[in-house]
């Protein structure tokens, strides 16, 4: 098992380094900084900028040669007509070095972002983690424990009116956009729901830190999170239930006699444990990403937010290092997803 | 390609899902769809005699918000718009010009080159008579509920005045101001109201309507791209192997490796403010988001095709067209792609699905459709109205999409039942 992760890991590092090098390539492609200080900026003030990013340096050690040498980097060697750089200098291997040294601005060494002038990438990220979890965490969970339990009810009364209208539920509420559930969430959940209460018991957006204001502001998102996971999730676990009710250790046990919540809640849920557990894994790094449009809507400072305000404002430091961070969580947890398999399931091998 | 459609024909799936009823009438609707679509396309070609322009969709039908399907507006919302009109006639009628200019969809104020002497003093006529009705019905507080109290300086108490004959004298006065409408024109205007109107009094139906081709647009070039190009790599890489094995691979578990949403919104950044911003063709300017789309939906086909491909070219018939000598491309092109061929299209409706989903969730974050509306744009546009229980647009924006996403979802599970059986989900 061990040396399985070891061997997961060293194949994970290639995806890694393509991953950084196509979203550092792709974030390269219109001009940082022109797109952030607009056409009325001074040759000067645009050059700070890009000098203070590295902008100005070659993006890889490699680089055809030009007379008039763009970069004002020396290169090391020259192999014909191509220039070969000190890889520590250009752009790529100085922003992975960064990315292994998880310096993303500290108090002697800053690394600003564009749109917060005094605060640095590293601090605006750990300060949007902490209220992207106190939405997904409770989502994630009461999302996989309701849709289970409707899957288990749904397949152990297969064919019944309940079942067929559950699922006809599904269907149609899946062919709905998120959004609009989150719109119309967000206006009766708040607006709607405390005019008739007469008091405020969800806000209809915003934040405030602590665990007194978590019902106040992220109950809400909260509850539309797990009416709109509810859908793909029970109609997932109902298919897996399903399939799980039709084998043979299921019939033996009832022709044993074997009380029927027994064979369900006994048998047949732990050895549906298996998608079940891929599944929940699967969603481990939207806990950190958060929904996006969530936030988005309720003015909560995570995640989600901070990468959609990064990207409206142009900061291009924030978004670079938002998606190098998130890609290697998201590289990780698959890795964590594949090991877990096998704690569960004894009879696959990591070989 | 006639032989790709003869044996696509000769399959037994395609009787199967030819006798799946549910799935013939949502490719019905479908169909509804494209033609709808390709009416309001022909704006761009024909503007003014065919189709939908852009400069349509913007364009005020009703000065105020009101609802649709015949059902009446507020007592408030009524005299507003009353209100809107008359200020507006005014205003043209003061000045001695612009009175061609007004005009609500089919409503025109005068037709052109009409503005005579007699004209201008029926307009001042009517203006004078609907201020002084306006006038009666400002002393209310609440229109809404006329019994209520009056505002400062009136008697509280009863009305004084019939509150809804008062109304339906001042919107009387009003219609007569505009050119009387033909019997076409006034069924025109009623299908422009027939959804009721947003806040800036834009029809929603037509709205709604134009924003099919947005989504067709967006559905049809994103799925056909990343479908041709998953197709090929897959194939390739799965038919050759070696190295074109290792670098497909090796790309889509990179792309990959970034969650869906997070890497689309990258890279519509990444792609926009470059030349396609500044065009005035609204059809490139959605080539940001039809690039973002393109590079990360092509790796859900690739899969499905490259495993496909493994199986395939273990088959005899494949090794037979190796021993007659037949080249690799041709084999590839020939023998191996067509026999795919279901995957395509079963990975298209799935494909146009998603991009038309994630068209929406884009387009209301602010990243995708900045030009005209999208049903994206009305639920973000609603959002607004939704507080004050005006329900019309982001409901029109919802059926439309539902309506279009729920035939998908049917004629994609049709397929997969019909072409590929063994598939669990």
């Amino acid at each position: 098992m061990w040396s399985y992760l070891a061997r997961r890991l060293l194949y994970s590092i290639p995806v890694y380094l393509g991953i950084i090098l196509i979203m550092m390539g792709a974030l390269r492609i219109r001009d940082p900084v022109s797109a952030y200080l607009g056409k009325n900026a001074t040759a000067e003030t645009a050059a700070l900028k890009k000098a203070s990013m590295g902008l100005d340096r070659p993006f890889l050690p490699i680089a055809v040669e030009s007379k008039d040498d763009p970069f004002g980097v020396e290169p090391l060697a020259q192999v014909g007509r191509v220039g070969l750089y000190a890889p520590m200098k250009t752009q790529y291997f100085e922003f992975l070095s960064r990315i292994v040294r998880l310096d993303f601005g500290s108090a002697e060494k800053p690394y600003r972002s564009w749109q917060f002038e005094s605060e640095d990438v590293g601090a605006k990220l750990a300060d949007a983690v902490w209220p992207t979890l106190k939405i997904t965490i409770p989502t994630l969970v009461l999302t996989a424990g309701i849709a289970i339990l409707v899957g288990l009810l749904s397949a152990a009364m297969r064919g019944s009116a309940i079942d067929r209208t559950l699922m006809v539920l599904v269907v149609l509420g899946m062919s709905i956009s998120v959004v609009v559930f989150i719109v119309l969430g967000q206006v009766f959940g708040s607006s709607w729901l405390n005019g008739k209460l007469g008091f405020e018991l969800f806000a209809s957006n915003g934040y405030e830190p602590g665990i007194g204001n978590w019902v106040r502001y992220c109950a809400l998102p909260v509850i539309i999170g797990v009416v709109v996971g509810m859908g793909y999730d029970a109609r997932f676990y109902r298919a897996v239930m399903v399939e799980e009710t039709g084998r043979d250790y299921i019939t033996t046990a009832i022709a044993k006699g074997a009380p029927r919540s027994k064979v369900i809640f006994a048998h047949m849920l732990k050895n549906a444990m298996i998608p079940v557990i891929t599944r929940v894994m699967i969603t481990i790094p939207f806990l950190i990403t958060g929904s996006i449009v969530m936030e988005y809507q309720f003015r909560i400072p995570g995640m989600g937010k901070l990468l959609i305000d990064a990207i409206i404002n142009k900061d291009f430091p924030l978004i670079q290092t938002f998606t190098a961070v998130l890609a290697g969580l998201f590289i990780l947890t698959n890795i964590l997803t594949d090991v877990l398999y096998a704690l569960v399931d004894p009879r696959v091998r990591l070989a | 390609m006639r032989g790709i459609v003869r044996r696509f024909q000769a399959r037994r799936g395609v009787g199967k899902f030819l006798r799946n009823r549910l799935a013939v009438g949502a490719l019905g609707i479908i169909v509804l769809y494209v033609l709808g679509g390709a009416w309001v396309a022909l704006g761009d070609v024909l503007p003014g005699r065919a189709g939908v322009t852009y400069a349509e969709v913007e364009q005020p039908v009703w000065p105020a918000a009101v609802p649709g399907l015949g059902i009446p507006a507020t007592n408030e919302r009524r005299v507003e718009a009353m209100r809107i009109i008359t200020r507006e006639v005014k205003r043209a009628v003061n000045n001695g010009e612009g009175l061609s200019d007004i005009r609500y969809g089919q409503l025109r104020l005068l037709p052109r080159a009409a503005e005579s002497e007699p004209e201008v003093e029926r307009l001042s006529g009517l203006v004078e008579e609907a201020e002084e009705l306006y006038d009666q019905l400002a002393e209310f507080e609440d229109l809404n509920n006329p019994t209520g109290p009056k505002t400062e300086g009136s008697a509280p108490g009863e009305a004084a005045i019939d509150v809804p004959a008062t109304i339906a004298e001042l919107e009387r006065a009003v219609h007569q101001m505009f050119a009387p409408l033909s019997a076409w024109q006034s069924v025109k205007q009623s299908m422009l109201l027939s959804l009721g109107t947003d806040r800036q009094g834009r029809s929603t139906a037509l709205r709604a309507v134009f924003s099919i081709k947005v989504a067709l647009q967006v559905g049809i070039v994103v799925s056909i791209i990343s479908v041709l190009v998953g197709t090929l790599l897959g194939a390739a890489a799965a038919y050759f192997g070696g190295w074109v094995d290792h670098a497909v691979v090796w790309l889509y578990s990179t792309l990959s490796s970034m969650p869906e949403l997070i890497l689309l919104a990258v890279l519509v950044y990444a792609f926009s403010g470059s030349v396609f911003d500044r065009v005035a063709n609204p059809w490139l300017a959605l080539v940001p988001v039809y690039a973002a789309m393109c590079m990360e939906f092509w790796i859900g086909p690739c899969r499905v095709i490259r495993g496909e491909t493994m199986k395939l070219k273990e088959l005899e018939y494949v090794q037979a067209a190796t021993a007659i000598g037949f080249g690799r491309f041709y084999i590839l092109l020939r023998h191996v792609i067509p026999n795919t061929v279901h995957l395509m299209f079963i990975n298209f409706s799935l494909l146009f699905i998603a991009a038309i989903k994630f068209e929406v969730v884009l387009s209301f974050l602010g990243l995708g459709v900045k030009v005209g509306p999208s049903w994206g744009r009305m639920i973000q546009e609603s959002t607004q109205e939704v507080i004050n229980g005006n329900f019309w647009q982001i409901g029109a924006a919802t059926a439309f999409m539902f309506v279009l996403v729920l035939a998908f979802n049917i004629v994609s599970d049709a397929l997969q039942d019909a072409f590929d059986p063994k598939h669990v989900g």
